[in-house]
């Protein structure tokens, strides 16, 4: 019995490492299958053998079926435009949320959370003929436009700040501090893992995004990698593995490497954000 | 609220403006293009479409790549919806009634003006027309269209004793061949199979090719009736569930679409059914001797027609439909139509394409090229109704009831037909 009881906590501890690295394993699959047929000829794509010859022709072969460099280019300011209008948009309303008082608030918050049941899908047709009102068709900014004030966000961000403590705010106040001043120096300061975290939200889902960017765009200049990568899945002609994968890691790979630079800082910031 | 509102208005007016000026000097043109066969075919539409433009400094055309057909259909129904639609786009012939039904194409008889033009019109194969052309308007013109052929391995023919230049001609041949051709290990695990017809996604498609050699049609040409019921579709059914069940020719379940080719590279299967489109990726990547044929008969020889069309919008200036007009007339000429075969093995929509020198070159070449063309004599249209999405969802749905052995054939089709007809009411 002791002896059992004693090697309880090991035993548990084992099978949860092992369990873990199951999952994990499991999780990394696609990953790992994508990494195997981008880095080995198409002969390779179902066979795994080991002395399998190296190449890079996958990679130089999905590199010149469309113009990624400038696709990167534009993805990359897309997110950044994006991120930027969302935390300066966010923060104001939040604030207001959280902090004032003012006749609708309620109602203003209602309709705000209301974002979040609509499926941005619906709203394709008519957000096409807004942006087209305002001309805009076929710009980076009309990609961008329909996700600036986002509900999620704003939610977040006014749950994070009303969990700050009022004390501070009335020290900062009895300080003689202006309302932008306060959300300066103290509200943006104690929310840094929200914004970070939705940050990493806000990134990876415009970097995903693919049917509003096909839509609203026409030209090679404002086209996302997304619409890139779409050149490839041609069912007519069966699949190509090993280029499709080279090119889904390509488009992928600075999300990835940019998650796993900063792991322990998400991981942490979803914690505390209370994001999961 | 008010200054915004004028602000808009002078926005709108001022596009509006632009827009004129625009049209004075050249007549702008958008032209939305889908790509399903790969990324090369996008660069053959882009040389095409500079090649015109370059020669006809009057029309400015600019081609935009816009993803999968279903994709295309949306961006271009989004647009046309929104108020900006494309004055010219490829989409799939069957969903010639969707667009009708939205009210966003014109046919282009208005357009044929000259004898010339009225001649061009009836220059195309009739199969390929069957899916342009309802209540006696054309609304499309055939570009990138296809038809699925048979393609066999001669070395795994020669290997079982069979006559490597000759594929199965009936649907009972293709039993017999096919049995000979399957191959076990030691373990009694299949490690060839006789043959594959692909059955995921849209797996109506080739199944058209079963019914079609049943001698029945599956929907009429006012898109309002369908025939899922018919005993000939059930029977047609039943034999493509026997080629996996009684017969064990062919792989049980559903069979994907974009690993077929890649099976029949590797010897996992003998023959395989699919599209003409695969042409220059097979002839590029088999690595032994193949054949290409028509599909089996059984009644009657039979296929289906697939692939796009080119539709004009409607909401565009007289200008700009006539420059789409020419433009559409021009691309499917015999010279550029066989640039384009050439490039990417769909099938050249008119009979003198093939009359090119070019054509004659590739064809004296590359013989299997020929099938598709002599296969269209008794191809149908692919199954397009209204409401086709629904439609051929209803449908789907019952082939891989039926196929994955979850109903019987003669009761998932009666209640497709069941749900077919309560879809298509309105329409009749």
């Amino acid at each position: 019995m002791r002896a059992g009881r004693a090697g309880w906590p090991d035993f548990d501890t084992a099978l949860n490492t092992v369990a873990m690295c199951l999952l994990a394993f499991l999780w990394a699959l696609p990953l790992l299958y994508a990494i195997w047929t981008a880095i080995h000829p198409a002969a390779y794509e179902t066979r795994f053998v080991l002395t399998a010859p190296l190449t890079l022709d996958n990679f130089a072969k999905a590199w010149a079926a469309a113009p990624f460099a400038r696709y990167f280019l534009n993805t990359v300011m897309l997110v950044t435009l994006i991120l930027i209008c969302q935390f300066v948009l966010c923060t104001l309303a939040a604030f207001a949320f959280a902090r004032f008082r003012f006749p609708g608030r309620s109602l203003l918050f209602t309709l705000v959370l209301l974002q979040l049941l609509v499926m941005p899908d619906i709203l394709i047709v008519e957000n096409y003929k807004t942006i087209r009102a305002m001309g805009l068709v076929d710009t980076i900014i009309a990609i961008g436009l329909p996700y600036f004030a986002s509900g999620f966000g704003i939610f977040l961000l006014r749950q994070t700040f009303m969990s700050i403590p009022r004390e501070l705010d009335e020290a900062a106040r009895v300080e003689g501090i202006s309302f932008l001043g306060l959300l300066w120096r103290v509200y943006i300061p104690l929310a840094k893992p929200t914004y970070l975290a939705y940050g990493l939200v806000s990134v990876s889902h415009h970097w995903n995004n693919f049917l509003w960017p096909l839509i609203i765009t026409n030209s090679v200049e404002t086209r996302p990698v997304t619409v890139g990568l779409s050149i490839f899945s041609a069912v007519d002609a069966g699949i190509e593995w090993s280029v499709i994968n080279a090119a889904t890691l390509m488009t992928s790979g600075p999300l990835l490497i940019a998650f796993l630079l900063f792991q322990r800082q998400f991981v942490q910031s979803f914690m505390r954000a209370g994001i999961r | 609220m008010g200054v915004i509102k004028r602000f808009d208005t002078a926005l709108i007016a001022s596009a509006v403006m632009l827009g004129q000026i625009a049209t004075a000097s050249a007549v702008d043109l958008e032209f939305y293009f889908p790509v399903a066969v790969g990324g090369k075919a996008a660069d053959t539409i882009q040389a095409l479409t500079d090649e015109y433009v370059g020669n006809n400094p009057g029309a400015d055309i600019k081609a935009v790549y816009a993803g999968s057909y279903q994709e295309t259909v949306t961006k271009a129904l989004t647009a046309a919806r929104g108020g900006k639609p494309p004055q010219l786009s490829v989409i799939l012939s069957v969903d010639m009634f969707t667009l009708i039904d939205e009210d966003v194409i014109i046919p282009f008889d208005g357009l044929a003006q000259t004898d010339e033009d009225k001649a061009w019109m009836s220059s195309f194969y009739p199969a390929f027309m069957e899916n342009s052309q309802t209540g006696g308007k054309t609304y499309g013109i055939p570009f990138q269209r296809s038809t699925p052929v048979l393609y066999w391995n001669k070395d795994a023919f020669k290997e079982v004793g069979l006559d490597p230049d000759t594929p199965p001609a009936t649907w009972d041949e293709m039993v017999e061949f096919g049995k000979k051709l399957v191959k076990k290990d030691a373990n009694g695990n299949v490690t060839r199979w006789g043959v594959r017809i692909p059955s995921s996604g849209f797996p109506y498609w080739l199944f058209q090719g079963l019914t079609t050699q049943n001698d029945v049609i599956l929907a009429n040409s006012d898109g309002n009736q369908t025939s899922f019921d018919d005993p000939r579709v059930v029977e047609a059914l039943q034999y493509l569930v026997d080629l996996s069940g009684k017969y064990g020719v062919m792989a049980p379940g559903i069979i994907e679409w974009g690993a077929t080719p890649k099976a029949f590279f590797e010897g996992q299967t003998a023959m395989m059914w699919t599209t003409t489109g695969n042409l220059t990726n097979v002839r590029e990547n088999a690595p032994f001797d193949f054949g290409v044929g028509m599909l089996p008969a059984h009644k009657r020889r039979g296929a289906p027609t697939g692939g796009g069309n080119f539709y004009i919008f409607k909401d565009s200036s007289p200008e700009q439909q006539q420059a789409a007009f020419d433009f559409v007339k021009w691309i499917t000429a015999p010279e550029q139509s066989a640039k384009w075969t050439i490039a990417t093995g769909y099938v050249a929509p008119r009979p003198d394409t093939w009359e090119t020198d070019t054509m004659k070159a590739y064809t004296a070449d590359f013989p299997p090229a020929l099938v598709a063309r002599d296969q269209l004599e008794f191809a149908v249209a692919e199954l397009s109704t209204y409401e086709n999405q629904r439609v051929t969802t209803v449908f789907n749905d019952a082939l891989e009831a039926a196929i994955t052995g979850a109903k019987t054939p003669a009761d998932a089709l009666a209640e497709a037909q069941q749900q077919a007809d309560a879809i298509l009411k309105d329409y009749r």
